[in-house]
């Protein structure tokens, strides 16, 4: 009875698994097809020989500069967003001053604004100001902290002890020695889960990108990849390079990170 | 009394808003802002590049009366109405599958996520491979060309597929963590009872899911409401607007027609939308005593 429920979840567990596994799987295999081999054998065939033809044609499309300046603006918002959005909430969770219940509702209100909703005004603005197709359009919307992440952080700041910075201050800390010292030990697996998901976010953005930059100086890997495939339609085995090459860091972050991702996702909730 | 509490009151009050001066830039500035210009931009018409001008309530009248907001109306929640329950009914299945807690549940449950933290947009062109007419993997092993993605009834039951693919290894880590934290005495209780598999589902499960299957449902609208990147690299809208979808009409309109004032309207009317949606779950998460989401 109990082997024959367990071998039916398992059965069903397997399903899922190769289901989920199985695009990744031929859209890698692809990856390392010749053109040639794709073009005149079936588009299933395994590669042979292996070849990395494909990956070095995706210098050639201006990869190389993509997935440099993607790393440069993911680490630029990873690094102003946790900064700013920690400074936020410890001023929201830990300090008295006028106004300060009214400003955290305008924070809280801001969570109902859909990235949908402002991506035309933004435009608009950023156009006004001359920053079409530079790096600070890419990192100035998200790099001073998100209403979300302070949202989290304040309810974890208000759970460290008083006392700890209390005697802390005793010997004559000042705010930011608070912090550092005290309040960011404390934090760890809160930190940890926003970092991760928001270098996932950061590095998967694709509308903003799409309208605020053109050609390929600022060029992201999304924006690449999507620029590829609608250039090069039918050479399958090119756009499954720049793919894998899209989703590849993700993977390794994943596996590196694996249960504390799970984790961000159920602690955050929200992409 | 005397000096001191007050001048570490105002030397706190000046920390303070020192502290919250970033992020209060970035909040008026990229969040506020946008909310007043949108309403603004709606009310005006501009190219992208030449004047702004006023035109009243024009854009209002030209969306409102457009077949094409229409058909993309229809085609959002069309695509809400069948993404968010597959995804919602598969989750809740794999979830159930990963409560037995069998060994390597952790390993399965790790590995249905990895979609989810993909990009949605290269995701979207590894399936556009994927269903390729002619050299696609289907069709491979079909044998025969389908099409997919230019077929106007297939097109968008195919794209929501693709995206309840992406979206159900994230639906099923809430499902899980709302089975788990059901108390085991209540469990127990009913197969003393001589509750069999099904009616403990049924009669204790499910109910004590609620909180969770709302939570799931919701954000999944508002998320399905806004889908964008995977319309964008799989269909363009396509065919006879069957797949597009407000995002990307919205998209289109300002950036493909150079009809911002028309975009900004659509912007609005999603916006209202989803305010409206949250505002639902709010007025039911204040009615419950306790807050927890999962």
């Amino acid at each position: 009875m109990t082997w024959s429920r367990n071998a039916a979840v398992y059965a069903g567990l397997v399903v899922l698994a190769v289901v989920t596994l199985v695009p990744f799987g031929l859209g890698l295999l692809t990856s390392f097809t010749s053109a040639r081999q794709f073009n005149t054998e079936s588009p299933l065939s395994v590669p042979s020989p292996p070849t990395l033809a494909n990956y070095l044609g995706l210098g050639d499309a201006g990869f190389g500069r993509a997935i440099v300046v993607t790393a440069l603006v993911t680490a630029v918002i990873l690094l102003g967003q946790l900064t700013f959005s920690v400074f936020a909430a410890y001023a929201f969770a830990r300090m008295e001053f006028p106004g300060r219940d009214a400003l955290f509702w305008v924070y809280v209100a801001t969570l109902m604004v859909p990235a949908t909703v402002t991506v035309v005004p933004l435009y608009l603005m950023f156009a006004e100001a001359g920053l079409r197709n530079t790096f600070w359009a890419l990192v100035l919307p998200f790099m001073f902290g998100s209403p979300y992440a302070i949202f989290l952080l304040r309810e974890y700041f208000r759970t460290i002890p008083t006392d700890l910075i209390r005697a802390a201050r005793m010997d004559g800390a000042s705010t930011l020695d608070v912090i550092v010292h005290v309040v960011l030990p404390a934090s760890r697996p809160i930190l940890v889960t926003l970092a991760l998901i928001t270098a996932v976010s950061q590095w998967n953005n694709f509308m903003w990108p799409l309208v605020i930059t053109s050609g390929r100086t600022w060029q992201v890997l999304t924006v690449a990849t999507a620029g590829l495939q609608s250039r090069y339609d039918a050479q399958w085995t090119l756009v499954m390079a720049a793919t894998t090459v899209a989703i590849v860091p993700l993977i390794v972050l994943f596996v590196a990170f694996g249960r504390h991702i799970v984790g961000s996702i159920v602690v955050t909730g929200l992409k | 009394m005397g000096r001191r509490p007050i001048r570490r009151s105002t030397s706190n009050a000046v920390a303070g808003y020192a502290l919250l001066a970033p992020s209060l830039f970035g909040v008026v500035t990229f969040l506020v802002l946008p909310m007043f210009v949108v309403l603004w931009l709606s009310l005006h018409s501009w190219d992208l590049l030449g004047p702004i001008r006023y035109v009243g309530l024009g854009n209002w009248r030209s969306v409102l009366t457009d077949e094409t907001f229409g058909t993309s109306m229809v085609a959002t929640l069309a695509f809400i109405l069948l993404v968010v329950p597959l995804q919602t009914v598969l989750g809740l299945l794999a979830a159930s599958l990963l409560a037995v807690n069998l060994p390597a549940s952790g390993f399965f449950r790790t590995l249905y996520v990895l979609p989810w933290i993909c990009s949605p947009l290269a995701i979207a062109v590894l399936w556009k491979w994927i269903l390729a007419p002619t050299d696609g993997a289907v069709s491979t092993v079909l044998g025969r060309p389908v099409e997919w993605l230019t077929d106007p009834t297939l097109a968008l039951p195919v794209v929501s597929a693709v995206t309840v693919w992406t979206n159900v290894g994230y639906v099923t880590l809430f499902f899980l963590a709302g089975i788990l934290a059901i108390p085991r005495d209540i469990q127990n209780a009913a197969r003393t009872d001589g509750a069999t598999t099904w009616q403990r589902f049924r009669y204790v499960t499910l109910p004590m899911l609620r909180p969770t299957l709302f939570f799931v449902l919701v954000t999944g609208i508002v998320s399905a409401a806004q889908v964008f990147d995977t319309v964008y690299a799989l269909t363009g809208g396509g065919p006879q607007g069957r797949t597009d979808v407000i995002a990307h009409r919205i998209y289109a309109e300002a950036f493909g027609a150079a009809a911002v004032g028309r975009a900004a309207v659509m912007a609005v009317v999603l916006f209202a939308l989803l305010l409206g949606v949250t505002l639902v779950q709010h007025v039911y998460f204040r009615r419950r005593i306790s807050y927890d989401l999962v």
